[in-house]
């Protein structure tokens, strides 16, 4: 019997034009989906069924993390405009809008950060009330996963500065982008149920 | 691999513009009908119009296949039973 | 074990396979055949260590707070040679977490979803392969937490699996409420965990790696229920994690998520938890429906009787499995509107369940039976898995769960399904895919005489909970006996108990066949059950990158008894038209009508 030669182990399996990794990609980010779920689940339950709950524009600084929210979507913005330059084989302009994206991810932890402790100081800590275990965990919750897209972000960029990317092989920026997209899809909900409702 | 070119000139910038009208107009409404009952479903309405639009236009669902649509909404369907089943348990027991 | 047969001289790898130490071949190998290998070995492990935990809970239930000569000093030791009350809890605690989270779950998904799968579907290996390693050697701490749990100050977590609080949330309630308890928590964390990768990675490798021809709809039972199990274990272990992550809070950084003290609620976690480990009942029993599947046409030598719907049918389960979620909660206080609504979903997971049944019963109608050991055990999952889902329908109905919930009723229907069910349908695959996996036949007599000594004890301990049951015995009680009305079951507690010793005993039967075999089993051929999926078409182990040539498939995995052939098999990778064909039909074959 003849032996047919195994497909050739360097070619990406793909399937309706997508790659393993962008498929087991998506996947990952609907468990993280559920994870969030879980945790917003228990926020909204929790808030429902307690009879006092603070007037969270009374004790949160809702302008300045609405700006903080601003912020997000410029870099999301800048995020995909990367991409979209890669895909045009635009060097420059992948680096450029890798480094934005990078530094205001960074800002916005910054703020995070500069938030959480104004609050500490006022004494709202995640003993002291079930606003503060909730508002402390969704926020931590969500900040850890904005640190891990910056760690990403700081990778995936210095490949771009070392021509790493081509327009013909760019995979990498597309899942770092899907992954932060998907941070800004979570804050949105966030700050919406925490700081708006 | 090349990954289709984006042939369709996806309204990055378009979409920001709402991203940013609609996020003003969420804490301009949070303000507004502090009290309100409308301002819940208002809200939410209003978060779920702004996520939608990152997931369609910068996660680029829109342009993809239904099986990948499939896999972001499978998990969403799921979330919103488990936010709500326990909520309908808690308010009605109060 | 040998990665290779070494019939063929040829080698169709694109570059000379580098010579690869002991450590890098069997310890932390990216090959899925010694991954899979590897949970089988730590799963058998902890059936036993469970195993043995069960026979102490039943000591305690013939004769309690009575010395037991011998082990009583070993194992009680720092409590006087008898079981300690607080350390009954403990005792079953134990016995439910590491059955559920160490053996049941890694066997079924770990060790035969990892084996099989790239196998199955004529794949080379998983998608992921290292992160196939990542996702064992985030189990191996995992094993180790958890057992350090019995040498930590105050013992092991013993809030029962489920963990309820605000028992669980207070670390200075009970012993066992310590320092066990996060130890617990720490370690579930890091099973989800590795469960998470697993899923991601069987996930992909069905919807990617499938070899040529292999469309959806000609895969095996046994990958249908492997893929859909992935999906439920995607979708709903991270809700766990996040119970996990929230009640580790409660216990170490002072929150009140579910401490009504600081405004937390009780049964917030009872819906958070039971959201993740309803779905994982069904995580722990699709995978054996579908390895049933497969072990049942091929000893009845007949199709799968309605392939399609048995497909959907494993949907419908999966699908219903996430919204049936408050049938643990009818006693807890939910809203009783929210229950009837819970308990329409339930009642309606009985309809995809009895498809599945009758079609069991359909595909065995009229065929040419082969009783052999792997087939007594699928039968065994089908007659006792109709039991203990009966039993649960009873569970389902609100009012009747009023005087069933908490009581030995359901210990019985969890016994039925996960010992009945899930445990039959391990010794089935065991020995069917022994060969495959080791390279050597299992003895098919002692493997009958297990299934003969473990079918029976195991109907003789268990049948009788539901008697206990419905007679209004608790569970999770360390002496019943000391309510007067419940003092008359103690003898029907001994026979149960002495039929356990007997249970328990017979499993050294399917653990002496089992290493034996491993060293002295005859030597296998690639395909010793005339079976028609894809793991037969190459050797018995198979080698490295497990087919010399990637296999085409031409049709579907049950074409046992076709009219058109001469044999009453038909491997996928071989076709109709006479490619690849081992023997030429004779005209006696083609008698009948013309096959579809």
């Amino acid at each position: 019997m003849a032996h047919a030669v195994i497909s050739e182990p360097h070619a990406t399996p793909t399937w309706q034009g997508i790659t393993t990794l962008k498929f087991a990609w998506w996947l990952f980010l609907a468990s993280e989906v559920m994870f969030f779920a879980g945790l917003i689940a228990a926020y909204i339950v929790l808030r429902a069924g307690s009879p006092v709950w603070p007037i969270v524009s009374e004790v949160l600084n809702v302008p300045l993390v609405a700006g903080n929210t601003f912020i997000l979507i410029v870099s999301s913005v800048t995020m995909v405009q990367a991409y979209a330059g890669i895909q045009a084989g635009n060097q420059s302009q992948l680096r450029n809008m890798l480094l934005a994206t990078t530094a205001l991810g960074i800002i916005f932890l910054g703020i995070q950060a500069f938030e959480w402790s104004a609050l500490l100081r006022e004494g709202e800590t995640a003993q002291s009330s079930l606003f503060g275990a909730t508002f402390y965990t969704l926020t931590g919750f969500h900040g850890l996963h904005v640190t891990g897209g910056v760690v990403g972000l700081v990778f995936v960029t210095l490949k771009a500065f070392r021509a790493g990317y081509t327009q013909a092989e760019h995979g990498g920026v597309e899942l770092m982008g899907l992954y932060w997209h998907f941070v800004d899809v979570v804050w949105i909900i966030l700050f919406t149920i925490v700081y708006l409702i | 691999m090349a990954h289709p070119p984006a042939a369709h000139r996806a309204p990055y910038m378009r979409v920001f513009v709402f991203l940013v009208v609609l996020t003003v107009l969420e804490v301009l409404l949070a303000f507004v009908l502090a009290a309100s009952p409308a301002k819940v479903p208002m809200l939410i309405a209003l978060a779920i119009a702004k996520a939608t639009l990152v997931a369609m236009y910068y996660m680029h669902l829109r342009f993809e296949s239904r099986l990948l649509r499939a896999i972001a909404v499978f998990p969403l369907i799921l979330s919103i039973v488990l936010a709500l089943a326990p909520s309908f348990d808690v308010l009605a027991r109060r | 074990m040998t990665t290779h047969t070494g019939t063929a001289t040829h080698v169709t790898h694109d570059h000379p396979a580098a010579e690869k130490s002991f450590i890098q071949k069997y310890v932390f190998s990216i090959d899925h055949k010694v991954i899979g290998k590897q949970f089988l070995f730590s799963s058998l492990f902890f059936f036993v260590f469970g195993g043995l935990l069960a026979m102490l809970i039943r000591t305690q239930l013939a004769w309690p707070w009575q010395e037991i000569p011998g082990v009583g000093q070993f194992v009680y030791g720092n409590s006087g040679n008898i079981l300690a009350p607080e350390a009954y809890p403990a005792l079953v605690t134990m016995h439910g977490t590491i059955m559920i989270f160490f053996f049941i779950i890694p066997i079924l998904s770990g060790a035969f979803g990892n084996f099989l799968i790239p196998l199955m579907i004529g794949a080379k290996d998983m998608a992921f392969p290292r992160l196939n390693l990542l996702s064992y050697w985030f189990m191996v701490p995992a094993f180790f937490i958890m057992l350090a749990g019995f040498f930590v100050e105050g013992g092991t977590a013993a809030a029962g699996w489920t963990s309820y609080v605000p028992l669980s949330a207070l670390p200075d309630m009970v012993p066992g409420s310590g320092a066990g308890q996060t130890l617990w928590i720490v370690s579930l964390t890091l099973v989800g965990t590795s469960s998470l990768m697993g899923a991601i990675n069987y996930i992909t490798t069905v919807v990617m790696l499938r070899a040529k021809g292999m469309h959806m709809f000609r895969l095996p039972m046994t990958i249908w229920a492997l893929f859909i199990t992935a999906i439920l274990v995607l979708m709903a272990t991270p809700v766990l994690t996040s119970a996990l992550i929230l009640l580790f809070l409660d216990r170490t950084v002072g929150t009140h998520f579910f401490l009504p003290s600081g405004g937390g609620q009780v049964i917030l976690w009872q819906h958070l938890f039971w959201f993740y480990s309803h779905p994982a009942v069904y995580i722990m029993i699709l995978p054996a429906m579908g390895m049933a599947s497969d072990i049942i046409s091929c000893f009845a030598r007949k199709p799968l009787f309605g392939y399609k719907p048995m497909v959907f049918s494993i949907m419908a389960i999966a699908g219903l499995g996430f919204i049936v979620w408050g049938h643990h909660m009818f006693q807890s206080g939910m809203n009783p509107v929210l229950g009837t609504v819970f308990m329409t979903s339930t009642m309606m997971i009985a309809l995809p369940s009895a498809i599945k049944t009758f079609n069991w019963l359909a595909t065995l109608w009229g065929g040419q039976l082969r009783l052999t050991a792997p087939m007594l055990n699928a039968l065994a999952f089908v007659s006792t898995f109709v039991i203990g889902g009966l039993s649960g329908v009873f569970a389902a109905a609100t009012p009747v769960d009023i005087f069933i919930h908490d009581t030995y009723w359901i210990v019985g229907h969890i016994h039925y399904v996960l010992f009945g069910g899930s445990l039959f349908g391990v010794f089935a695959a065991v020995q069917y895919w022994f060969p495959k996996m080791f390279g050597r036949m299992m003895s098919d007599r002692w493997g009958k005489v297990h299934f003969v000594l473990t079918f029976v004890a195991f109907n003789l301990v268990f049948f009788p909970m539901f008697i206990l049951g419905a007679y209004g015995m608790p569970r999770r009680i360390a002496d019943y006996t000391s309510y007067n009305f419940l003092a008359p079951l103690q003898s029907l507690n001994q026979f149960m108990t002495l039929s356990a010793y007997v249970l328990a005993l017979s499993q050294l039967v399917l653990f002496g066949n089992f290493f034996y075999s491993l060293f002295r089993g005859q030597k296998a051929a690639d395909n010793p059950w005339q079976a028609n999926s894809l793991e037969w078409a190459t050797s018995s182990p198979p080698p490295e990158h497990n087919f010399h040539a990637e296999p085409v498939v031409y049709h579907g995995p049950y074409e046992y008894s076709s009219p058109e052939v001469a044999e009453d098999w038909l491997p996928q990778n071989h076709a109709l038209d006479g490619a690849g064909l081992k023997k030429t039909p004779t005209p006696a074959a083609a008698t009948g009508a013309a096959a579809d």
